[in-house]
C-alpha cells in the first residue's frame, strides 16, 4: 500500500483560479448574445476578433518569454471579451484586435502578469483607444434608461455592453456563490446613487449597462482593488465619488470607466493605510473615546456602571 | 451523546513511544525480555519537562528500538507482543492531599494534553502563579468520553475542573464550550453544582469571563463562544476567553491562566478516583473506513489494528492523516502507534488527495475574509517567501493560530499557513539568537517561565 504525505491542510476548497475565470467568462455570455442580436452578427465578429487576439498575444508573450502557458484558465479569453463588449458597435474590425493586444502585453504582462498589474487591463485597453482612436471609439448614442422595457434591450445603446442591463445579472450570480467579493460592488453603487440623487442627475442616465457592468465585472477585479476589509470599503465609495464627479460634468458611462480606472491607482495607497491591527488592541477611535469617556466623572454624575 | 465503542481485540503488537508529550523523552526501564503489567510504569522521566510512560497491556517486552511515531519523527520505542490475560499494576485510588501531591502523582500518572505539554507544567508552571483554570470543551475531541448520561459528563467535568483548580492553586476555573454544540450546553445549563445552579454564559463582545464571575458572583462558571481550532490557539483562546494578552512565544502561564483539555481533565479524575495512570485515549475515526465512530484504545494501538477494529478500509487508501484533516500530520506507513496526543484518525480515498500547484497570488482576499485573528495572509506570506521576517512581525504575524483556513480557501492553493508558520519560526529564532546585551532594548522573553 502506497500512502501520500503532505503538508497539511487536507481538504480545500475546490474554487481555483481557472473556474473563477470561466464562470465570469459565462456570466457575460448572455449580454455578448443580446449585442449579436441587437447590433447584428458584426458584433460576434467583434467579440471573436477581441477574444482571439488576446487569447494569441498571451500564447506569444509566453512563449517568448519561455513561461508557462496559461491561456487554459481563461483569463487572456475574459479580457479579450472584456475589451469587445467595451467598443461601440459601428467600431471597425481591428479596434477590439488593438484593445485586446494592448490589453494582455501592456496591461496584463508589461506589469507583471496575473496578479501583479495595478491597473485593470480592461480598463488601460479602453482608455488607451478611447484617446487613440477618439472618432472610432465615440458611440453613436449614450443610453438613457426611460421604461422597464429598457432594462431588457436598450435602444440607445452605444457599446455592445449596453444593450441590456439584465443581462448583467450573472454577476449577481458570481457574489451570492462568494466567486467574487461583495463589498465593493455594493459600496459602489450605493455611493453612486446616493450622490447622484443627492446632486440631481438623472438615475435614468446613471443606471445603464456600463454601470453594472462596471460594478459587477470591472470594480471587483481582485489584483487591481485592495484586499483589507476596510480598504474594499474604501475602495467602493472611492469608485462611486469618482464616477459620480466624472458623470456629473460629462456622461455617467465614460465615468464608470475613468472612475474605476482612477481609483486602481490608489489601490495599493488604500491597502497599506488600512492594515489591520492586533487582536485586542484598540483601534484610534476606540483609544479616543476611552479617553474622552475617562475625562468625564460618571460616577460624581451619579452613573452607575457594571462591569 | 455520542456513542462511543471499547476497542476489544489485542493487537500483534503494541509501540509505546517513551516520548508522547512535548519536553524531554522518557529513559526505558524495561529491556528485551522482561514481562510487564498494565499501568506499569516503562519510562521514567529524567527531568521536569516530561510525563511518564506506562504500559497499556500485559505481555513481553520485544524490543526497545527507534520505531516510527505519528508526529513524522523516528522516536525511541517500547514494543511490546501483548498476551491474553490482563494482569493489571493495582492502582490504589489517590488520597486527597493537597496541591502538591496532586502535581506529582499528575506528573506520575503521565497525563499529557492534547497539544503535548504535559499537565503538572500547565497547572504548576515555573516561577508562575496560576489564577484561572481554563478547560477547553469546544475542541471536536471532546465527545463523551464514556460518559453515561450527559449528566455525567457535566458533572463529572465540574469535579473534575475542581481538581484541577485544586492542583494549580487557582481560584477560578472555567468550562468553555461551543456555541453550536447542544448536547453539551443542554447538559450543564441548570445543572445545580455545590448548591449553585450553573447557567451557561455566552461569551458575547466585550463581555468575557470577569464579567460573568462578577455577575454570577461564584468561582466555577461555563462560557460558551465560536470554535476555535488551530495549531497554536492559546494566544487567541487566552484573550477570547479572559481577555488577557500573553506574549509571543510565551504559554498562557505567563498571564497567569492554565488550559486544560476535556481529555486531561478526565484522566486525572480517574487518576484520583481509580488511581488508573493515562494508558487509553477516546480516537475519533472517520473517512474511508467501513465503519467510522468514536473508538477507546489503548495507547500504543497501531493504527492499523484501530482501523481494522472499525471494519477496515473501504476501497484503497491514500493518505493516512492524524489528528484532523485543516492541521493534521499525513502518516507515511499504518505501524504508527496512537500515542496520548492522538484525537483522530482520518483516512482518505485515492481522488481525495490533493495534488495542487501553486499559483501567482491573486489578491481576492478570501484569506482576510476567513482569517480569525484579522491577519493580511496573503501579503504576509509574500513577505515570508522573500525572507522580509521583520516585516511579517510588523503584520502582527505572530497572533497566528495556525488554523489553515487559508490555505484551504486558496484559489491559488498557495501554502500560505507554511508561509506564516516559516516567518513564525525565523522570527523566534532570531529572538533566541540576541545576546542579553542586545536585547535589553526589545521586549523578548516571557515574564514568569515559558515552556
Amino acid at each position: 500500500m502506497t500512502l501520500t504525505i503532505s503538508a497539511p491542510p487536507h481538504i480545500k476548497q475546490d474554487t481555483t483560479f481557472r473556474k473563477i475565470t470561466w464562470i465570469k467568462f459565462l456570466a457575460l455570455l448572455p449580454v455578448s448574445l443580446v449585442s449579436v442580436y441587437f447590433f447584428g452578427l458584426y458584433a460576434l465578429a467583434l467579440i471573436l476578433a477581441g477574444i482571439g487576439m488576446a487569447v494569441v498575444t498571451e500564447v506569444v508573450i509566453q512563449k517568448a518569454f519561455k513561461k508557462e502557458v496559461t491561456v487554459t484558465n481563461g483569463h487572456a479569453a475574459l479580457i479579450g471579451l472584456m475589451v469587445a463588449l467595451l467598443v461601440p458597435g459601428e467600431a471597425p474590425i481591428w479596434i477590439p484586435i488593438v484593445g485586446a493586444f494592448f490589453a494582455v502585453a501592456i496591461g496584463k504582462h508589461a506589469f507583471g502578469g496575473i496578479g501583479s498589474y495595478i491597473f485593470n487591463p480592461v480598463l488601460v485597453a479602453w482608455v488607451f483607444l478611447q484617446l487613440a482612436y477618439w472618432s472610432a471609439m465615440h458611440p453613436a448614442s449614450f443610453p438613457e434608461l426611460g421604461g422597464i422595457s429598457d432594462l431588457f434591450l436598450e435602444n440607445g445603446a452605444g457599446m455592445l455592453v449596453g444593450v441590456s442591463p439584465i443581462a448583467l445579472a450573472g454577476g449577481l450570480y458570481l457574489i451570492l456563490k462568494r466567486y467574487v467579493e461583495w463589498k465593493i460592488p455594493l459600496f459602489y453603487a450605493l455611493t453612486t446613487l446616493v450622490l447622484a440623487l443627492l446632486i440631481g442627475d438623472k438615475i435614468g442616465h446613471v443606471v445603464t449597462g456600463a454601470f453594472i457592468f462596471g460594478v459587477l465585472f470591472l470594480a471587483i477585479d481582485s489584483p487591481s482593488s485592495p484586499v483589507t476589509k476596510n480598504g474594499r470599503i474604501i475602495y467602493g465609495i472611492l469608485c462611486g465619488l469618482l464616477t459620480v464627479i466624472y458623470g456629473h460634468f460629462a456622461n455617467y458611462v465614460f465615468a464608470v470607466f475613468y472612475g474605476i480606472f482612477l481609483a486602481n491607482c490608489v489601490a495599493s495607497f488604500i491597502d497599506n493605510s488600512t492594515l489591520p491591527r492586533s487582536f485586542g488592541e484598540e483601534s484610534l477611535l476606540q483609544r479616543k473615546y476611552r479617553l474622552m469617556m475617562n475625562k468625564i466623572p460618571l460616577e460624581k454624575l451619579g452613573v452607575k456602571i457594571d462591569d | 451523546m455520542t456513542e462511543i465503542n471499547v476497542m476489544e481485540t489485542i493487537p500483534e503488537k503494541m509501540i509505546i513511544p517513551l516520548k508522547q508529550h512535548n519536553g524531554d523523552i522518557c529513559e526505558p526501564l524495561v529491556s528485551k525480555g522482561d514481562v510487564v503489567k498494565v499501568g506499569q510504569k516503562i519510562g521514567e522521566c529524567p527531568s521536569d519537562k516530561c510525563a511518564a510512560i506506562h504500559s497499556s497491556v500485559c505481555g513481553e517486552v520485544v524490543s526497545v528500538e527507534e520505531s516510527s511515531h505519528p508526529s513524522g519523527n523516528r522516536i525511541n520505542s517500547v514494543i511490546i507482543h501483548p498476551v491474553e490475560k490482563t494482569e493489571c499494576e493495582s492502582f490504589i485510588p489517590f488520597k486527597d492531599s493537597g496541591k502538591e501531591q496532586l502535581i506529582s502523582a499528575i506528573k506520575e500518572a503521565g497525563i499529557v494534553e492534547n497539544y503535548g505539554t504535559p499537565t503538572q507544567l500547565v497547572l504548576n508552571p515555573p516561577d508562575c502563579d496560576i489564577d484561572t483554570v481554563l478547560v477547553n470543551a469546544t475542541a471536536s475531541e471532546w465527545v463523551g468520553h464514556s460518559y453515561e448520561t450527559p449528566l455525567e459528563y457535566a458533572s463529572q467535568m465540574l469535579d473534575s475542573l475542581r481538581l484541577l483548580m485544586e492542583a494549580a492553586g487557582a481560584s477560578r476555573g472555567v468550562i468553555v464550550l461551543r456555541n453550536d454544540d447542544k448536547d453539551s450546553i443542554d447538559a450543564f445549563d441548570g445543572l445545580d453544582y455545590e448548591g449553585k445552579t450553573i447557567m451557561v454564559a455566552p461569551l458575547i463582545g466585550k463581555r468575557r469571563v470577569d464579567y460573568y464571575f462578577n455577575d454570577q458572583d461564584t468561582d466555577i462558571i461555563v462560557v460558551s463562544q465560536d470554535k476555535i481550532y488551530g495549531k497554536n490557539i492559546f494566544e487567541y483562546f487566552t484573550y477570547n476567553v479572559t481577555g488577557r494578552k500573553v506574549p509571543f512565544r510565551c504559554t498562557p502561564a505567563s498571564a497567569g491562566v492554565a488550559i486544560c483539555g476535556v481529555k486531561s481533565a478526565k484522566a486525572i479524575h480517574d487518576l484520583v478516583n481509580t488511581g488508573m495512570p493515562y494508558i487509553e485515549t477516546v480516537v475519533t475515526v472517520s473517512g474511508q473506513v467501513n465503519n467510522p465512530q468514536h473508538l477507546l484504545v489503548k495507547i500504543g494501538t497501531p493504527f492499523r489494528d484501530v482501523i481494522e477494529a472499525c471494519g477496515g478500509y473501504r476501497g484503497e487508501p491514500a493518505k493516512l492523516i492524524s489528528n484532523g484533516v485543516i492541521t493534521g500530520v499525513a502518516q507515511y506507513e499504518e505501524e504508527v502507534p496512537v500515542t496520548k496526543m492522538t484525537t483522530s484518525i482520518i483516512v482518505q480515498g485515492k481522488d481525495e488527495v490533493l495534488k495542487d500547484i501553486s499559483k501567482e497570488c491573486i489578491h481576492c482576499a478570501r484569506c482576510v475574509d476567513v482569517c480569525p485573528v484579522d491577519l493580511i495572509p496573503n501579503r504576509i506570506a509574500a513577505l515570508a517567501n522573500q525572507g522580509r521576517f521583520d516585516e511579517c512581525k510588523q503584520m502582527y504575524v505572530e497572533n497566528c493560530i495556525e488554523c489553515g483556513r487559508c490555505s484551504s480557501v486558496c484559489p491559488s492553493k498557495i501554502h500560505i499557513m507554511q508561509l506564516l508558520q516559516y516567518s513564525k519560526e525565523a522570527i523566534a529564532k532570531a529572538y533566541e539568537d540576541l545576546s542579553e546585551k542586545e536585547s535589553s532594548n526589545l521586549k523578548s522573553g516571557c515574564a514568569c517561565g515559558s515552556e
